[in-house]
């Protein structure tokens, strides 16, 4: 009984994940609208950017301060007081380290949201492949309770495995949820260093 | 030493008074389904009063005593008494109520509710229903003439701005403009209405007599995709000469002369910049971003961004205090 609830659960749940929204991503599982890039142009009003593309990465002091300011577990507030004193204490190269500064914070921060979406993606595609699975093997299941003489051992069997790969797309369906809104999440971050980067500046 | 007393006493003086410019500023939070208040002369959130689900349109009643708020996931609006700043009643608006509009002398309050495609107009004295006026599908932009015989109406999904006269309570004209019509503004003169459409990406500029576009504000930015241009609020200033209209998730604020229709400037502001308002006496401009939290102050005069308040989560609109 229980495993029919289960497997009409999970069966429901990849219907929703299923359902692009966009019909240009159809594995995007999120209900917030996939944006592949953030264009430099929404979050950047400063001087062009042109003369800096990679140099950034040649600067070890930029580049060190970069991956700590694009790091989640540095929380936003103490990002934004580093760039500051950062930029503060650059003295007559303050806009050329803020160009640098924000170049490559822009580069890392558009590359951690690729991975993650492109993650996304794919635990999406894994759980359409789990929803067919569990939808075929509870056919089987329906074929193997009906049977005469019927099968206790493997109905049992069945039974549990179903169960089991029930509670993991559950598990995957939550876990993706949670992960939709990280590309907001560093959205935020880019821009609100982006914003205090171009303050600075004036 | 008398002239050092008199130099002091001038100065305490001055200072004294300055915190009479000081506004209230009250901000929705569509996610948080909170209200956060801003003092205008330190520019902090003073207080976050919780209100109910998924707030948006938001207007001080014209005594500057309430402000009311839309909650449209609860059906009403709740009106929040500026002294106490809690919530002290609701008015009966129909399901899910968005934006409206109150008249010139803040007695009768006109309501769109999204999902009936109606209007709702509401006695604001005796806080009782009057009735309800057929419109669009999914009406959403709501602004009244200044002399107060025409509300228009925006439908999202008909792409119409619809002429209600108010007295008759009938559409009297319905105006084709881009897809996604938002919000509706008219010029003090009452001489043209500027309706935004989200998808179109434009705004559109109706003589309200003639109930026909006379013009359009078109929007580049460069690096940025047409797409990316979403205008829905708009501002004008009193003397009529520079409108100011949010571009949604292009994160900027469009900066317009209006005699010409052309764009002077853009200002970077925050993330999906939404609504705005005007401080009473012009100096400032807050706009609400929805997606980077916060509001944003403009100086009128200097065209420029001057501060970042934090605010609730998915900040929709704004009012100041008369």
């Amino acid at each position: 009984m229980k495993v029919w609830h289960l497997a009409a659960m999970a069966i429901a749940l990849s219907g929703t994940a299923a359902r692009a929204a966009d019909p240009r991503y159809p594995d995007w599982p999120c209900t917030q609208a996939k944006v592949p890039e953030i264009s430099l142009a929404a979050v950047w009003a400063g001087p062009p950017l042109d003369d800096v593309q990679n140099k950034w990465k040649d600067d070890a002091r930029i580049s060190a301060l970069v991956a700590k300011l694009s790091a989640r577990k540095t929380p936003l507030d103490k990002a934004e007081k580093s760039v500051k004193e950062f930029l503060a204490a650059s003295g007559s190269d303050k806009t050329a380290n803020a160009k640098l500064l924000f170049a490559g914070l822009f580069d890392t921060l558009n590359a951690q949201r690729s991975q993650v979406m492109n993650g996304l993606e794919r635990v999406s595609r894994k759980q359409r492949e789990a929803a067919d699975k569990i939808r075929e093997e509870t056919l089987q299941l329906h074929a193997l309770q009906g049977a005469t003489p019927r099968d206790e051992a493997r109905v049992e069997a069945l039974s549990n495995e179903l169960i089991w790969k029930t509670r993991i797309f559950e598990d995957r369906h939550k876990v993706v949820r949670f992960v939709c809104e990280v590309p907001t999440t560093i959205d935020q971050r880019l821009f609100a260093l982006g914003r205090v980067i171009q303050q600075e500046m004036e | 030493m008398l002239r050092m007393w008199r130099v002091g006493l001038f100065s305490v003086l001055t200072l004294a008074a300055a915190p009479a410019h000081a506004f209230i500023a009250y901000v929705s939070n569509e996610k948080s389904n909170t209200v956060s208040v801003i003092d205008t002369d330190s520019w902090t959130v003073t207080k976050t009063i919780r209100v109910g689900q998924r707030p948006r349109g938001i207007d001080f009643t014209r005594d500057g005593k309430f402000v009311m708020v839309a909650v449209g996931d609860d059906d009403t609006i709740q009106v929040i008494d500026a002294k106490t700043q809690t919530v002290v009643d609701s008015l009966p608006s129909g399901p899910d109520p968005e934006l409206f509009a109150q008249d010139a002398a803040g007695k009768i309050l006109y309501v769109a509710n999204e999902n009936d495609n109606t209007v709702t107009v509401i006695d604001l004295e005796k806080r009782a229903r009057l009735g309800d006026i057929q419109v669009g599908v999914e009406p959403e932009g709501m602004t009244i003439s200044p002399d107060g015989k025409t509300l228009i109406n925006t439908s999202e999904t008909t792409n119409m701005a619809h002429f209600i006269d108010t007295s008759s309570r009938q559409i009297v004209a319905n105006v084709l403009v881009d897809a996604r019509p938002r919000f509706a503004e008219f010029k003090h003169d009452s001489s043209e209405v500027w309706v935004s459409s989200e998808i179109g990406g434009t705004v559109s500029i109706i003589d309200p007599r003639k109930h026909e576009v006379i013009g359009k504000v078109t929007f580049e930015i460069p690096g940025l995709r047409k797409e990316a241009i979403q205008p829905v609020g708009i501002g004008m200033t009193r003397d009529d000469k520079t409108a100011f209209i949010a571009l949604g998730p292009a994160n900027r604020i469009a900066v317009v002369d209006v005699a010409t229709r052309k764009v002077t400037k853009y200002l970077l502001v925050g993330q999906r910049v939404w609504h705005m308002a005007f401080t009473p006496d012009e100096k400032y401009l807050l706009t609400t971003n929805g997606v980077s939290n916060d509001v944003s102050v403009i100086d009128v005069a200097a065209q420029k961004v001057i501060k970042t308040i934090q605010v609730g989560e998915l900040p929709w609109g704004v009012t100041i205090a008369p």
